[in-house]
């Protein structure tokens, strides 16, 4: 590992947050709309309205608000929501926990199945057993995941009643700790039915990719070689074949994890999830420039980040790929 | 080659526009009539701009995208070339408001709130040419004879000739077609037999079952001792110097007690007092409950409400400083007795003041305020950890975009019958329907879905009631008369002869809501002018009003403008 390079890549994801952190900075206050709509009622006065300005920090010049965001975040902090009236941070404290989890949770599982059944589709080349399996992927893949969360509610929750539709925790009851949380089955019958929605979608691409790189794998000869010693079929599959055919898939979840952590707003929002997606949407609609530009800049923070491990991850992986530049 | 061909037809078109119109300027002095106002030979100048709706999209308020629609049409029908343009309530609200002479016509609704059940607040703030330049009179109305009417409704403390003057007003909205009103939509609140004693749950005037009262006097019909209600909003704040969302005003609400409250009937009754005595025109007296105590233990006293009420005067409590405009002075008689001096008479006192404002700690929250003197902040950014009040629910839990928690208070006069009251938030309007049907809410207090969806569901399910009630709020299309065509009278009578708003009740809404035609609901019958005369004789009488006005129309049908 070169450390010049390192630096570089740290070098380039500061400057990329600070891009990033610009352009959510203008993009929200160009974008049409108001931050003191959500205030508009008819004992609503001029003076509430100037006092709200002053409030916000919208009474100053855009340069000079430009300037005091960007030093504060430099310290750290992400101001305070117009709508909650509350520090962004610990208002994103609340909820980035459970977006967390069910990503994580969903990546695991969707990860783990993707990568198995990508090898025995590879084996199985041709089978009816492929067949199916390949058209339900892309089913899964393609569906669209209002729906799909739909018909599990409809199904497991309003049907059968077996599952809960919405929420992290029964009305009224709540967990001590967020250990005590975790380790409680109660909190893994809410997650089930959002988890499930989200595995469906992410399944697909690990899935085809380690399908096809196993295709790859499958023909070189030293898998020949291996079949050729009378190894056992699965010696082969998982530790010939996988081992290899798996690099790609790995890098690819880095960078998904990276995707997946803004994208659940559907998700959150059909099962009522408390997470970063539905605090998002709020925050744009609301206007509240302050939590949208924070909960969007922790979203590319973790984006960025992921993807600088994904590039760490190759390196470390495949000693082919040399990091620098290929010098 | 091309380029230059091109300008030459250009050059020709503009030469020959411009040939043409100076002809039609000179030889056409007056427009040639042919019949019943049909012009040939027309004045350029005498064409409408096209006019411009403005409504929420489709997927966000259906009924008003829809109801746009068929005005869009009715317009167009009348010979006026109009279309609908659709943008988010936020991007909507800041051209209204903010941009006070870029808009011709939108939809926009009134929600229902206790406080409104007295007409001042829709008579004086919607219409006062005060609020012209930067109030809620966006449409820019303005006329002497209804100021001088709402100024005096608003210091008549005899409340029938109170009544007479509403009246006016009302019918004095309709003959300036000021708004277009459409309807009061119904309030559908479902709840689960099961659950709830159904003979407990109160309907209240213009509110619906969703109140107060249902939350403190409705009575367990089983084992079930969870109030377990849905909100499809976050909680914003849980604190008694904030106004923020709705969902929060029906927390506020529990927690905090006030000196009245508005009963079923949409009257304003004694809630923490024992009496309140109009003592003359400018003089309240208030006597409170002997033993009230807030949920730290500490007994409810006089300093206490008028330190409440005297908050809002510090300028850290902004949102609540119109609700205490007149009051000069409060002066405690003894621990339970004190007195409000009025700078002038305020009919609306008991409602909009007595009624509205929460008693909050004088221990708790004096402190907070002095702080909050010498920050830029003020008392609406303070998020107390654990809420005290002294009213029917004491507060047990915040999980941010997911629940609130209230417990019942046992100590309290009137003592919920139920152990908690949960409301959750639900975003997901089909969700919520399905965990009304399968028991994981008891209460559906909010429902913007199909309202004939929810009554199928509720007839197949044998175990939950619908309360259909109509709404103290209501909707409508406002114009601006700022602006041609409607600064002109006609046109907007035309306008209200054109909305069929017996179609758009039963097209739009399918019967489930209540044709509107005044700011009053028809279920306040005190305040309600129950003989409103508006033309609702659809196109033909639209022509008339508008032929009677100078308005005509060219060989197409298109509409021209008087001369």
């Amino acid at each position: 590992m070169n450390w010049m390079y390192l630096l570089r890549r740290i070098g380039q994801m500061i400057l990329t947050l600070w891009v990033v952190a610009t352009i959510l900075f203008f993009i929200f206050r160009l974008m049409p709309g108001n931050p003191l709509a959500a205030y508009i009622d008819p004992t609503f006065t001029a003076e509430q309205q100037q006092e709200l300005m002053r409030q916000f920090g919208l009474d100053k010049p855009l340069w000079e608000q430009y300037f005091i965001y960007m030093a504060n975040l430099l310290q750290g902090e992400l101001g305070q929501s117009f709508f909650y009236k509350d520090s962004v941070t610990s208002i994103m404290m609340n909820v980035l926990p459970n977006t967390i989890y069910l990503m994580v949770f969903s990546f695991v599982i969707a990860y783990v199945l993707g990568i198995l059944f990508g090898v025995l589709f590879a084996w199985y080349r041709g089978s009816k057993f492929e067949t199916i399996g390949l058209i339900a992927t892309l089913i899964t893949r393609s569906a669209p995941q209002f729906w799909v969360g739909m018909v599990l509610l409809a199904i497991f929750s309003f049907h059968f009643g077996w599952l809960p539709s919405g929420g992290v925790s029964a009305a009224g009851s709540q967990y001590n700790s967020e250990w005590d949380k975790l380790t409680s089955l109660e909190f893994y019958k809410f997650l089930s039915l959002p988890a499930f929605t989200l595995i469906f979608y992410l399944i697909g691409l690990p899935l085809l990719l380690m399908r096809s790189n196993m295709l790859d794998v499958l023909g070189d000869t030293y898998v020949e070689m291996a079949k050729m010693r009378g190894l056992s079929k699965y010696r082969i599959m998982f530790k010939y074949g996988a081992r290899n055919a798996a690099l790609p898939v790995l890098t690819a979840m880095a960078v998904g994890i990276g995707y997946t952590i803004g994208g659940n707003v559907i998700i959150e929002t059909v099962f009522s999830w408390p997470g970063i997606g539905r605090l998002l949407v709020n925050a744009v609609t609301a206007s509240d420039y302050p939590l949208a530009q924070g909960a969007f800049l922790v979203i590319a923070a973790f984006m960025i980040f992921m993807n600088f491990v994904a590039d760490l991850l190759y390196g470390l992986l495949d000693p082919k790929i040399s990091a620098g530049g290929g010098k | 080659m091309m380029k230059r061909k091109w300008l030459f037809w250009f050059g020709l078109a503009v030469l020959l526009t411009v040939v043409i119109s100076a002809c039609s300027n000179e030889e056409v002095k007056e427009d040639v009539v042919k019949e019943e106002n049909v012009v040939v030979d027309v004045d350029p100048t005498r064409y409408l701009d096209p006019i411009s709706i403005l409504s929420r999209p489709q997927s966000a308020a259906p009924d008003e995208y829809e109801t746009a629609i068929l005005i869009r049409d009715a317009l167009i029908e009348l010979g006026a070339e109009t279309e609908v343009q659709t943008m988010p309530w936020e991007q909507l609200a800041d051209i209204v408001w903010y941009e006070r002479d870029q808009w011709q016509m939108t939809g926009w609704q009134m929600a229902a709130r206790p406080e409104r059940l007295d007409p001042d607040e829709f008579t004086y703030n919607l219409f006062h040419s005060q609020g012209m330049v930067d109030g809620y009179n966006f449409m820019g109305y303005n006329n002497p004879e209804y100021d001088a009417l709402a100024e005096a409704q608003r210091v008549e403390v005899n409340q029938d000739v109170r009544a007479d003057l509403i009246k006016q007003a009302q019918q004095l909205i309709a003959d300036d077609a000021v708004y277009h009103f459409t309807v009061h939509p119904d309030i559908n609140i479902v709840y689960n037999k099961d659950v709830f004693d159904e003979g407990t749950i109160t309907d209240m005037t213009g509110m619906g079952a969703r109140n107060f009262w249902t939350y403190v006097n409705a009575e367990p019909s089983g084992d079930q001792t969870d109030i377990i209600l849905n909100s499809a909003d976050n909680v914003q704040a849980v604190n008694p110097f904030y106004i923020s969302g709705s969902t929060d005003s029906w927390i506020t609400e529990l927690i905090w007690d006030r000196v009245m409250r508005m009963n079923d009937k949409g009257l304003p009754e004694a809630w923490a007092a024992e009496s309140v005595k109009w003592v003359d025109d400018t003089t309240v007296s208030v006597v409170l409950r002997d033993g009230m105590t807030f949920h730290d233990g500490n007994p409810v006293t006089a300093e206490d409400v008028k330190f409440s009420f005297e908050a809002p005067k510090t300028g850290e409590v902004p949102m609540y400083q119109p609700f205490v405009e007149y009051i000069e002075e409060i002066e405690v008689l003894n621990d339970l007795e004190l007195v409000f001096h009025l700078s002038q008479p305020w009919a609306a006192f008991e409602t909009a003041s007595l009624a509205k404002l929460n008693i909050v700690p004088k221990h708790i929250w004096e402190p907070i305020l002095t702080d909050l003197q010498d920050s830029p902040e003020n008392a609406e950014s303070f998020q107390e950890d654990v809420p005290v009040g002294s009213g029917p629910y004491k507060f047990d839990a915040l999980r941010f975009q997911e629940e609130v928690v209230l417990e019942a208070n046992e100590e309290h006069f009137n003592a919920p019958k139920f152990d908690r009251w949960i409301v959750r938030i639900i975003p997901n309007m089909e969700a919520a329907l399905g965990m009304i049907q399968n028991g994981e809410i008891n209460f559906l207090a909010t429902y913007t879905g199909d309202a004939e969806l929810l009554n199928t569901r509720v007839e197949e399910a044998g175990n939950l009631e619908m309360v259909t009630s109509v709404d103290l709020g209501f909707r409508f299309f406002a114009v601006n008369q700022r602006l041609e065509p409607f600064n002109n009278l006609a046109f907007r009578k035309a306008l209200q002869a054109v909305i069929d708003k017996q179609l758009i009740t039963q097209i739009v809404w399918k019967g489930f809501a209540t044709p509107a035609d005044s700011v009053i609901a028809p279920t306040l019958e005190f305040w309600k002018n129950e003989g409103i005369e508006t033309p609702t004789g659809g196109i033909a009488e639209a022509r008339n009003i508008l032929s009677e006005a100078g308005f005509a129309w060219d060989e197409d049908g298109k509409l021209l403008k008087p001369e």
